[in-house]
């Protein structure tokens, strides 16, 4: 086949019809559907479908002037993304694709229907347990290989990308959607910073029209994330708990440019070893003795495949804590003689869960200013209310350990 | 517990099952002022309609019987033949006119959408005689096959399930 019918077949699988600029039924094309341009489009599309007569309204354009005519007021609806660009939508979100999981477990929080995810990144369709539902769904790759192919094949209308990080691929991913496919919306958000996240969480309900679940889920994050600030923000920096917080990788750890040192220090740890412009710089064994830490956390995850979602494990983890422990040296740490070293998967501390994360990192750095934190029922509850799955924490997944 | 006969359980058990599918029914329903109108008389037609802030409803007359007005908005009304679409925007009830011919009978059928919430289904179907009396010309619409099956069928098992409760509670 000759490359040009085929890009050309493409792009006409490209375009969905939803896609197109304009709400459907503004017949003078001012942006505003009115009353009578709403009246107008009901009546040729039930002329069309039930009465014989002729026209080009289908059942979705009037599903869609009917959404924008009561939701949105009659007039399309701009939003404001976390790069910074203003997208305007003409019609509701019937097919997304997300190149980020945090935005997808975001859009799940918020209600959506995940029937109009069509397509995820191949990370979020490998995790069955937490994403049941998108084994079933296309497989895009990731933002570092995306299968273009596959995107414009789904015929999305949306296509949501990383913000801040990966920025360079995730603009080519924009660039080359926006010269194939100018109609598909490009969203680009985190959904796994504490400072935007809130922001996040109502700009993408106001996107999918589910505003009052994002209030309802702003607040339950947002009481979690201030308790912890509350009981943390008048701890002198003399007094505050010294840390070492080892990466996936032994003697790595975190220093200030990493996400996982900003959760650190939202939950009053002071990290030694946050200096530096690398973001996972190495340490010398040594130096973490001599910096004799009265708290220990080590990630496990996706560098240290044991726990999370995937697995109910604790003796793996405490297979790794006994490895920290057992180190030349370290019975001399303050955190190993107290007791105080502590595993931690990235499945709640890295992502859209970071506040269940930074929840057991706040309780293990001060036990007694937060004994009424409950960051197990807090993650019950996300995972129950908000992401609707049915996952009993008792006897499924591990999380942390101790 | 006092004890009921298997039979009569049966009977409830069926009854259960039918009753919700007579009694909550689409959501839009027509009543008629008369179902036998005289020769040429003007009638009038309700749809009540609950739950559907934004959608349509098509209604479709036997032949002969002409539509001759409503109090619905004009820019929310549509004639084409013997079928009427109306627009709906938040109504809970429209009101139309119909002339009836000089003889003749059938169903008036009618068909709803509701465009917010994306689904959409028949509105049970209403038989019109002139005087009463029937003809053989047949409606002009096509009768929804799954309402003409549940209704009667829901109706008469309801009956039959009342009838041999009753019959069974006495022996």
């Amino acid at each position: 086949m000759k490359p040009w019918p085929f890009l050309a077949l493409l792009l006409l699988l490209a375009v969905p019809a939803s896609a197109a600029d304009g709400i459907p039924g503004d017949a003078d094309g001012d942006e505003v559907l009115t009353s009578g341009e709403y009246a107008s489009a009901a009546l040729a599309y039930l002329a069309v479908t039930y009465m014989g007569g002729a026209g080009e309204l289908d059942r979705t354009d009037i599903q869609d002037a009917a959404w924008v005519y009561a939701r949105w007021d009659g007039k399309p609806r701009e939003v404001t993304d976390s790069s910074g660009q203003t997208v305007t939508l003409y019609r509701p979100l019937r097919r997304i694709v997300t190149f980020s999981g945090e935005s997808l477990e975001t859009l799940r929080s918020l209600g959506f229907d995940m029937d109009r995810v069509v397509a995820v990144d191949k990370y979020s369709h490998e995790k069955n347990t937490f994403f049941p539902e998108c084994r079933e769904k296309a497989n895009v790759g990731s933002i570092w290989s995306p299968d273009m192919e596959k995107v414009l094949s789904v015929r999305p209308d949306a296509v949501f990308l990383y913000a801040t990080i990966s920025t360079a691929a995730c603009d080519d991913i924009q660039r080359r959607l926006e010269a194939s496919s100018p109609g598909i919306r490009v969203f680009r958000f985190d959904c796994f910073k504490p400072a935007t996240y809130v922001d996040e969480i109502h700009t993408i309900a106001s996107i999918v029209d589910e505003t009052e679940r994002g209030e309802e889920f702003a607040s339950f994050y947002g009481s979690t994330m201030a308790q912890i600030q509350d009981g943390t923000t008048e701890i002198p920096d003399d007094e505050r708990t010294r840390i070492y917080f080892e990466y996936w990788f032994d003697y790595t750890t975190v220093a200030a440019s990493a996400g996982y040192n900003e959760k650190t220090e939202l939950a009053g740890g002071k990290n030694p070893f946050a200096i530096g412009t690398a973001e996972y710089p190495v340490v010398d064994p040594e130096a973490i003795i001599v910096a004799d830490p009265q708290v220990v956390v080590k990630l496990a995850g996706q560098g240290l495949t044991v726990g999370g979602y995937a697995g109910h494990d604790p003796e793996a983890l405490d297979a790794i804590r006994s490895a920290l422990v057992e180190r030349p040296g370290w019975s001399r740490i303050t955190a190993v003689k107290d007791g105080r070293v502590h595993v931690i998967h990235s499945d709640i501390l890295g992502g859209a869960q970071h506040f269940i994360g930074t929840a057991y990192l706040a309780k293990w750095f001060y036990p007694d200013r937060f004994a009424d934190l409950d960051p197990h029922t807090v993650h019950q509850r996300y995972l129950t209310e908000f992401q609707g799955i049915d996952f009993d924490l008792a006897s499924e997944g591990t999380f942390v350990y101790p | 517990m006092i004890g009921l006969p298997a039979n009569r359980l049966f009977c409830l058990l069926l009854l259960s099952l039918f009753i919700p599918a007579v009694v909550c029914g689409a959501p839009v329903t027509r009543t008629l002022s008369t179902a036998e109108p005289g020769a040429g008389e003007v009638f009038d037609i309700s749809l009540s309609i609950d739950g559907i802030d934004l959608g349509g409803v098509v209604e479709t007359l036997p032949a002969g019987y002409a539509f001759t007005g409503t109090e619905h908005p004009d820019d929310r009304v549509t004639v084409r033949g013997q079928s009427i679409g109306f627009a709906v925007m938040n109504d809970t009830a429209i009101t139309y006119s119909v002339t009836a011919p000089a003889s003749g009978s059938g169903d008036i059928t009618g068909t709803w959408e509701d465009f917010l919430g994306e689904s959409d289904g028949q509105v049970a179907p209403s038989h019109v005689a002139v005087d009463g009396i029937e003809t053989a010309a047949e409606s002009a619409g096509e009768k929804p096959a799954a309402q003409e099956a549940a209704s009667p069928v829901a109706a008469l098992a309801a009956v039959a399930a009342l009838f041999i409760a009753g019959w069974g509670g006495r022996r």
